[in-house]
């Protein structure tokens, strides 16, 4: 089976599960340094974000707070929390869980290390510069491209890097059938260049005219989301689900269907953001009908990991990966079904303009995203450091702060908009009476930030005490304990 | 002007046609086939189907 691996030449007769750990302990480790780097810097950015996100959310209540000087107003900090959390925290864990679970899907060891190191330091420096250029006042003001002109190209060096390594790990894979999460790593790597520099040549580069540059920015805007963040959590939940519980994939033919139809469709969403708005009605109804089309993926992924899942939920009382994947698994069908209704027309008019959005985009790079990201790091990372995560305490700690924060941000915020919404629609209510509908609201938002950066600080800590190898060695190259001695010591 | 549109088209057309070309690809290589066996492809003998593989870490 593995004729070249070193145990069996020395020992014809090791056993194959000896080999396939041996096997898998060695690709864990070629991945060590560019998916660590990846994953501090995440951690770092994520605790940046927070803090800028929480500064923007009390300044919706409170206009005066800490604007003395121009860098720390609302203009300039709200941009930085989004392009923080968007490319400092959210993209860098994906690209560490990417070049992981592309490791292990190709079964081979990670090739060209110097490279990934690279793109990880121009990545990190791209972000450095765009986010001081955005506080120094050089945003650009076209959402999710706020960093200015002179940060972007060191993005794409980074990011190109990246794409060619996964062209070259996938060329050299091990011979066998390409897992389902391999389809989307490849796509969300090959699709996230190609995306980033159309809308930087169309908007920055040599700009389009006029209202075609909102189609520029709105088709990009939701491919964001949509053909980068989802390919990567749902590769990460396709792996992670079935390998934490140790069973296959409800069933293939769906994840297969899933992904297809996602690559087909998803594309055409973006414009459902501009109803409403100076265009074309064909390019609107375009896309009113391929999001109405989002439902097959959405529902193939949702029907696939409930059934997978199904009879095994008590898993989640002692795998912290499982409760992190599945809440972010959950989360998506959510966040997918919630965004498909809001390009209906009839809701888009009343949920346009209102916090209801904003609530939206949090349910899915956080309640999705940003919960997948942190199952996957506490698979990955005690596999690449070699040591257990040092508390289990902390680690419910983290779940439960950031799970009620995420909830408690997206239900004060969905209610407000809807009310803040209705509001806007009344022709005999004032602007303000708007406002102050959304404000109470606004109040818990800011709350739930600080149990979200409290979530984060915990977080922040567990993973600089692994990586300082304050917990216990992990036993064996596989597993941490028997199932049975879990469940017998589990808590909530 | 002129420029940029060359090179999003050919963008457009390099990414489109790869497109095509990768499910070409897999229906010719039998990607599409065998869904029985390929959701098996991530477990090994030291994992195998029925091994759990987290946990939280053990108090001590």
């Amino acid at each position: 089976m593995k004729p070249h691996s070193l145990l069996s030449s020395i020992n014809p007769a090791t056993e194959p599960d000896t080999l396939a750990a041996h096997e898998r302990v060695e690709i864990d480790a070629s991945t060590r340094g560019p998916v660590l780097l990846f994953f501090g810097s995440a951690v770092f950015w994520l605790l940046v974000g927070s803090v800028l996100g929480l500064l923007s959310a009390w300044k919706m209540t409170h206009p005066g707070l800490l604007d003395s000087m121009g860098f720390l107003t609302f203009g300039r900090i709200r941009p930085a929390h989004l392009n923080v959390v968007i490319y400092g925290w959210a993209s860098s864990a994906g690209i560490g869980t990417g070049l992981w679970l592309m490791a292990r899907l190709c079964r081979v060891p990670l090739m060209h290390s110097k490279l990934l190191v690279s793109a990880a330091v121009f990545w990190n420096l791209g972000i450095l510069v765009g986010v001081l250029g955005i506080l120094a006042g050089d945003s650009r003001s076209i959402e999710w491209l706020e960093f200015p002109g002179y940060a972007t190209p060191i993005l794409f060096v980074a990011y190109a890097c990246i794409g060619v390594w996964a062209v070259i790990m996938f060329r050299f894979r091990k011979p066998g059938h390409i897992y389902v999460s391999q389809w989307y790593l490849l796509a969300a790597f090959l699709w996230f260049p190609w995306m980033y520099a159309t809308a930087n040549i169309m908007l920055v580069w040599q700009p389009i005219q006029g209202s075609a540059q909102g189609a520029v920015n709105w088709w990009f805007a939701h491919n964001v989301l949509g053909l980068w963040f989802t390919p990567i959590g749902l590769a990460s939940a396709y792996y992670m689900i079935p390998k934490v519980i140790g069973r296959p994939i409800h069933s293939y033919y769906l994840s297969i269907l899933g992904f297809w139809s996602l690559a087909l469709f998803y594309s055409w969403n973006g414009m459902h953001h501009l109803i409403g708005g100076p265009f074309p009605a064909w390019m609107i109804s375009a896309s009113v009908v391929a999001s109405i089309m989002m439902f097959i993926p959405v529902v193939t992924v949702a029907i696939n990991h409930h059934m997978t899942m199904s009879d095994h939920f008590d898993a989640l009382k002692w795998s912290p990966t499982l409760r992190f994947t599945v809440f972010g698994a959950m989360a998506y069908t959510l966040v997918s079904l919630q965004g498909i209704s809001m390009a209906i027309p009839s809701v888009n008019t009343l949920t346009h303009f209102t916090d209801y959005t904003v609530g939206h985009a949090h349910l899915g790079l956080y309640g999705f995203f940003s919960m997948m990201m942190f199952g996957a790091m506490y698979y990955i990372v005690p596999r690449l450091v070699g040591w257990e995560w040092p508390s289990a305490t902390m680690i419910r700690w983290h779940f439960w702060l950031v799970a009620t924060g995420v909830l408690l941000m997206v239900g004060s915020l969905t209610i407000g908009g809807i009310l803040q919404g209705l509001a806007l629609y009344d022709p005999t209510a004032s602007f303000r009476s708007s406002l102050d509908y959304a404000t109470p609201f606004r109040w818990l938002r800011g709350i739930s930030g600080f149990l979200l950066l409290a979530g984060h600080l915990v977080f922040a800590s567990l993973f600089v005490l692994m990586l300082l190898k304050t917990g216990r060695r992990r036993e064996g190259p596989a597993l941490f304990a028997a199932p049975a001695e879990n469940r017998s010591e589990a808590a909530v | 002007m002129t420029a940029g549109l060359f090179l999003l088209l050919g963008g457009l057309i390099f990414l489109s046609g790869s497109a095509l070309a990768a499910f070409w690809w897999a229906i010719k290589d039998g990607q599409l086939r065998n869904l029985q066996e390929a959701p098996l492809t991530i477990f090994d003998d030291d994992e195998p189907v029925g091994a759990p593989t987290d946990r939280f870490p053990s108090r001590k």
